[in-house]
């Protein structure tokens, strides 16, 4: 293990920000620590870093127990939300910064930085200050800067949180890229759950604390073990089910029966579930216009229509189909995200791929049960 | 047309200058500055300044300020700037108290500063009689005027050193931290550098306030005489127009020294585009 965090905890003031944090990097690995603001992800970072003192815990850099040491003695590259190049500085002095702490000759440092800034593609702004670079130049010289020590372990704190959409995409590949080419062991740490998933070759999702989920972000994203890890990672809708037990169980949907076979295992202890499903995996279609029957309600009743064993009550075996009431229809460009209002009396957000429904306008929301996923809710906390 | 639109019409028709107000009433304190100043100045022609300033006494004024006002400058800033680091970077029960502490010399009145200085340092005092008798007399000594200056002036250069660092992004010293310096070579290579503008700033106010100061040396060095308690003795003596030449004097050292650090110390440590 290159990095090792076993049992990290860090309190506030009487506020607990980090509650047993273990986490575990392989050499070379890129690992994505996700979590909502505030969840304490800058302060694993400050942890790793040594620039705080965690009130319990380890933090292990190639298997050395590092807790007590101090940053300068860690071999960890740091890359800042916000830039934190030295303005007294060239854009090349402040690569060779870190060089000149350690034992290179002159012409070592020199050639690292050159090497270094030809890595990040900017070996043509050696001698300029940084104050004249772009904001994405500015995150590149930063990558150099914590890379030319060659460090054990790189840090990267919402390296991409500052910038808009279009650089963030392209810096997103370079970073991909720059990890790739060096292999360097890396922890990018994001609240952003497009970045983190198409980053890192494993997630670690952080809540309040607490690490929730980890593991390969596809993984996470089709069977999410929790439900906060459903609504955070990518969209999702929330709808509350009952279950009742008997000699086959029937989990009541937005007022739709259905086998609880058909879903998740494990459900049948619990009288009431959470079920999520992606506003992706669900269609709407009029019920006043039957003849205006979507494509993509096809192709998913062909689906699922296939290995459904029958016995709910809705027309098609293993769908669901809620009706209720469009009180929506926002169009964001690439899609139409339709708001529904389904009797039960909650609220669903479909994508849609072409408009053609109006507010008020009653309408079916149609899933499939394999689309649905559920989580079991005890009963002291159910709302 | 709206009623909004119709009002903000005719206001834009007699639109006045927007800071009209605000420079009228800045105007009335500038004249407030310029004219004593002007009208001294006025006095220069009927006064023999050069003549004044060549006798014993001026000179050795003159002297005697540019001997102790460098010094307790040297010192303010020694002690000084390590404090304003502290206060900027760290919090630590009791702050706000070291914080009021660091103001109160600005706060009590010099002459009042000076009384306090003598009750520790005075003749009769253990410190100052064990200090007169190794020879290092703690009043009316240079030594004296030093301790004095040095009282009454430091603040400026621990409250402006401290906003330097407080405008320093801590992550820059953790990031040179990471990059393998330990505390002491991240503040000289990165602290230092980027607040070296207010430290110089505060260094130049110190100075100023240090080479003019009387109250607090009237009370513990009344002797040796610098430039200010000459003045004072000359106006005793002598009247207004009796000043003027040390008055000119004092007013060239500040303002050479002042144009001086600034444009050498006080360069843009930023690299030029």
């Amino acid at each position: 293990m290159t990095l090792e965090l076993d049992g990290l905890t860090h309190r506030y003031g009487s506020g607990r920000a980090l509650d047993d944090v273990s986490l575990a990097l392989d050499d070379g690995e890129l690992v994505a620590l996700l979590g909502p603001s505030g969840c304490g992800k800058t302060t694993v970072v400050q942890a790793i870093a040594g620039h705080l003192d965690p009130t319990a815990g380890r933090v292990s850099l190639r298997g050395t127990d590092v807790t007590a040491a101090p940053p300068e003695d860690r071999n960890v590259g740091l890359v800042f939300q916000r830039p934190t190049l030295y303005p007294h500085m060239t854009v090349g002095e402040n690569v060779a910064y870190g060089l000149e702490s350690g034992d290179l000759t002159t012409d070592q440092v020199s050639n690292r930085v050159d090497r270094y800034l030809e890595l990040v593609e900017l070996a043509d702004r050696r001698d300029v200050s940084p104050a004249s670079l772009s904001g994405g130049e500015t995150r590149r010289v930063e990558l150099a800067r914590a890379l030319a020590p060659e460090p054990d372990v790189l840090l990267l704190d919402e390296p991409l949180s500052a910038l808009d959409k279009g650089l963030r995409a392209r810096l997103r590949d370079e970073i991909i890229r720059i990890q790739r080419e060096t292999d360097v062991t890396t922890l990018f740490v994001t609240h952003d759950q497009e970045d983190a998933m198409s980053v890192a070759d494993r997630l670690v999702v952080l809540r309040e604390g607490e690490v929730v989920a980890a593991g390969p972000p596809r993984q996470l994203y089709n069977s999410p073990p929790t439900r906060f890890v459903a609504s955070f990672l990518g969209r999702s809708n929330e709808l509350s089910a009952r279950v009742e037990s008997g000699e086959s169980s029937i989990v009541t949907i937005g007022g739709t029966d259905l086998p609880a076979d058909a879903l998740t295992d494990g459900l049948a202890d619990a009288p009431r579930a959470a079920v999520h499903v992606r506003p992706s995996d669900l269609t709407v279609r009029s019920m006043t216009r039957s003849g205006e029957q979507s494509s993509e309600a096809e192709s998913i009743s062909d689906r699922s229509g296939a290995s459904a064993d029958g016995g709910a009550s809705n027309e098609r075996p293993g769908m669901i189909g809620m009706p209720g009431t469009v009180t929506h229809v926002r169009d964001v460009g690439r899609r139409y995200d339709v708001c529904v209002e389904v009797d039960s009396g909650e609220s669903v957000t479909v994508e849609r791929h072409r408009n053609g429904l109006r507010e008020n306008e009653r309408v079916t929301v149609t899933a499939a049960a394999s689309d649905l996923t559920a989580f079991p809710v005890p009963e002291r906390t159910a709302e | 047309m709206s009623l909004v639109d119709a009002t903000r019409s005719v206001t834009s028709s007699r639109r006045l200058p927007p800071l009209l107000v605000f420079g009228l009433l800045g105007g009335i304190l500038l004249v407030y500055f310029a004219l004593p100043f002007a009208v001294f100045l006025g006095r220069t022609g009927s006064v023999p300044v050069v003549e004044t300033l060549l006798e014993t006494a001026s000179r050795t004024a003159v002297r005697n300020s540019l001997l102790t006002a460098p010094a307790a400058t040297a010192v303010a800033t020694a002690f000084g700037v390590p404090l304003a680091y502290v206060l900027a970077r760290e919090t630590f029960p009791g702050k706000r108290l070291i914080e009021a502490l660091v103001v109160l010399p600005l706060v009590v009145p010099p002459v009042v500063g000076g009384a306090m200085l003598l009750s520790v340092v005075g003749r009769f005092t253990p410190i100052g009689a064990a200090a007169a008798r190794v020879g290092v007399p703690l009043t009316d000594s240079l030594l004296g005027v030093v301790l004095a200056q040095t009282f009454v002036a430091a603040p400026f250069v621990v409250i402006t050193a401290r906003a330097g660092f407080g405008a320093v992004d801590e992550r820059l010293e953790q990031a040179s931290r990471s990059l393998g310096y330990g505390p002491i070579a991240t503040f000289r290579r990165v602290s230092l550098p980027l607040a070296s503008r207010a430290i110089v700033a505060g260094v130049v106010l110190t100075f100023a306030r240090a080479i003019g100061e009387f109250g607090a040396t009237m009370m513990v060095a009344y002797n040796p005489r610098t430039m200010p308690t000459r003045i004072w003795v000359d106006f005793i003596s002598g009247g207004i127009d009796a000043i003027v030449p040390l008055a000119l004097a004092l007013l060239a050292v500040t303002l050479v020294v002042v144009v001086t650090v600034q444009r050498f110390a006080g360069v843009p440590t930023v690299v030029e585009r």
